[in-house]
């Protein structure tokens, strides 16, 4: 056996502290490089939403957890913090810090529900609390979420200098923080928990079978993966300085699924990739439509159709996503090849 | 060991094991022969966790563990090798040990070095994705995981269905390994193989046992064996 298969065979590739800074730097490469072809503001929401699919892909990608609700954690992160900066303090990383541990401790809750599920069910069931919670915020609890007018807030600047309220402080802002995201999520993936719980998603019975209690690892990935989602909610409030309902719409969840699919579920890089091939096809049609109708002079169909086109094509085409696409070409080619 | 007494599975309303008695001592190795469908498979997967009984007792160094969940019951020293070969086909080789080590709190080069000692094959393969080695690879890598920790009882579900010759002789020297070290019960249909290790065999035939055969010549009388497969 080559060296060279050796490697390319390795399915949890072990990291070290330079494999990780080298990681990072190819994905800060990748930033940089599309952030000399998208707006500041823009790229700054593109990487809210890349911790996002990030969180999403340990729970679907990595173990093996279809929810239909996950937009649950976004929004209560992004409320916690807007709720702490309206009637608690200004101070954004206190604010944060507290959006973060009311998802955290709402998913440890709901956790002990919905970790009990799996397949369907579980997907429904965090559906289910997904508009539950949409509708404590739009309704029972309106007299301080203002319902549907939403909520405005605003917080101090971080350390005294740095503005999220400007866009190349918000952008370095959501880029470490991101890039803190992907290292965590990295060094957790490929950590012995981490291949435990793709395990757990190949077979959890034959996991239970080498003596692991099965339940206590999902529950708490399923609190690790809400709690990111909450982090990336509440960086959406604080950079936004708005939020409405529409932060804890389930409809959001579609989106998710969407760019993890395309990317490919189970591979960081396949959520960063795929987040980017959404946002730019759902920031970009919008404007391409109305351009292409008035270039041909006909009446096209809204943009939400060729979006939803689109994607499913995407989809079915490259059925493990980008990134899987890739790695299967890269496998099958013959041993001891280095091209 | 283990004493099973009075035993009856049912899946929902049809019973497939009725009032079965069993008992195994430290160190032996029994095998179960019988038919298929003679209730064998789901025997083994009472024993292991996976069913509840409906009646009946079994009773692990004195202590009743009837229903216990399977990961209490690995706790306790239960190794389950299923007859589907099931490994973690996208972790490598090495990491399907690795697994096995951390969940029984065994340090993980000790548990690699013991799978290697048994199939130093294991050794070459160790970063390739385990759902690329042959079904016999993955018996065997199995069996290893099997033997990670401290195990004190092996439930092996006919471990060389459908595999080559030579790959059922690899199989038989690691068992044979095993013998007087680990209590087992193993389902199995390959008579040279029942014949060559079996302390004990039990016969098995619609969900009750026919026969318990504890004599050597018996063991060995390869005729008499197959009229109950």
């Amino acid at each position: 056996m080559t060296a060279a298969t050796d490697l390319r065979g390795f399915a949890v590739r072990p990291y070290s502290p330079w494999g990780i800074v080298r990681e990072l730097a190819i994905v800060a490469a990748g930033l940089l490089l599309l952030s000399l072809v998208i707006k500041l503001h823009w790229m700054t929401n593109f990487m809210i939403f890349f911790i996002l699919v990030l969180s999403f892909d340990l729970l679907y990608g990595f173990m093996g957890h279809l929810s239909f609700g996950h937009m649950l954690y976004f929004g209560a992160g992004a409320y916690g913090t807007a709720l702490w900066l309206v009637y608690g303090g200004k101070s954004p990383l206190i604010a944060l810090a507290v959006g973060m541990l009311a998802a955290a401790l709402l998913a440890a809750g709901l956790g002990r529900i919905v970790m009990r599920t799996h397949g369907a069910p579980f997907a429904l069931i965090n559906m289910a609390f997904n508009e539950i919670g949409h509708f404590m915020i739009q309704s029972p609890l309106s007299g301080v979420t203002q319902g549907e007018d939403g909520l405005s807030c605003s917080a101090d600047n971080i350390f005294g200098i740095i503005n999220l309220y400007k866009d190349g402080w918000a952008f370095g802002f959501a880029a470490v923080m991101l890039l803190a995201v992907f290292a965590l999520l990295r060094v957790l993936t490929a950590s012995p928990y981490g291949i435990l719980v793709r395990s757990i998603k190949e077979n959890e019975q034959r996991v239970k079978f080498l003596g692991y209690n099965t339940f206590r690892y999902k529950w708490v990935t399923f609190v690790i993966a809400s709690t990111v989602a909450a982090l990336s909610g509440g960086m959406f409030t604080l950079v936004q300085g708005f939020i409405s309902p529409r932060v804890i719409s389930p409809f959001g969840n579609v989106d998710i699924i969407f760019a993890v699919l395309i990317g490919g579920a189970g591979t960081l890089y396949g959520a960063l990739i795929g987040g980017t091939v959404f946002m730019l096809i759902k920031n970009f049609l919008p404007v391409l439509i109305p351009e292409l109708a008035t270039l041909l002079n006909m009446k096209l169909p809204q943009w939400e159709m060729w979006l939803g086109i689109v994607l499913l094509v995407i989809v079915f085409s490259v059925r493990k996503g980008i990134v899987g696409a890739v790695l299967a070409k890269w496998r099958q080619r013959p041993c001891g090849s280095t091209t | 060991m283990i004493d099973i007494r009075h035993l009856e599975v049912a899946y929902g309303h049809a019973r497939v094991i009725h009032d079965l008695n069993l008992t195994l001592s430290p160190g032996e190795m029994v095998f179960i022969v019988g038919r298929n469908g003679a209730g064998k498979t789901t025997l083994l997967k009472t024993i292991a966790g996976l069913l509840k009984p409906t009646q009946g007792e079994i009773v692990f160094e004195g202590r009743p563990v009837a229903g216990e969940p399977p990961d209490k019951l690995a706790r306790s020293g239960f190794r389950f090798v299923a007859q589907d070969k099931k490994v973690f086909s996208s972790l490598s080789v090495r990491s399907n040990i690795e697994l096995a080590a951390h969940g029984a709190g065994e340090p993980v080069e000790v548990a690699w070095k013991k799978a290697v000692e048994i199939y130093p094959k294991l050794a070459e393969f160790r970063a390739l994705p385990a759902g690329r080695l042959s079904g016999g690879q993955r018996e065997i890598l199995l069996i290893g995981r099997a033997l990670v920790g401290n195990p004190r009882l092996l439930l092996i579900d006919e471990p060389t269905e459908g595999l080559a010759a030579i790959v059922i002789e690899e199989i038989f020297r690691i068992l044979k390994g095993m013998r007087q070290t680990v209590s087992a019960i193993i389902v199995e249909q390959n008579l040279s193989i029942v014949k060559r290790l079996a302390d004990r065999i039990y016969v098995m035939k619609e969900g009750r046992i026919i026969r318990e055969i504890n004599d050597q010549s018996g063991i060995t009388d390869s005729a008499r064996l197959e009229n109950y497969l």
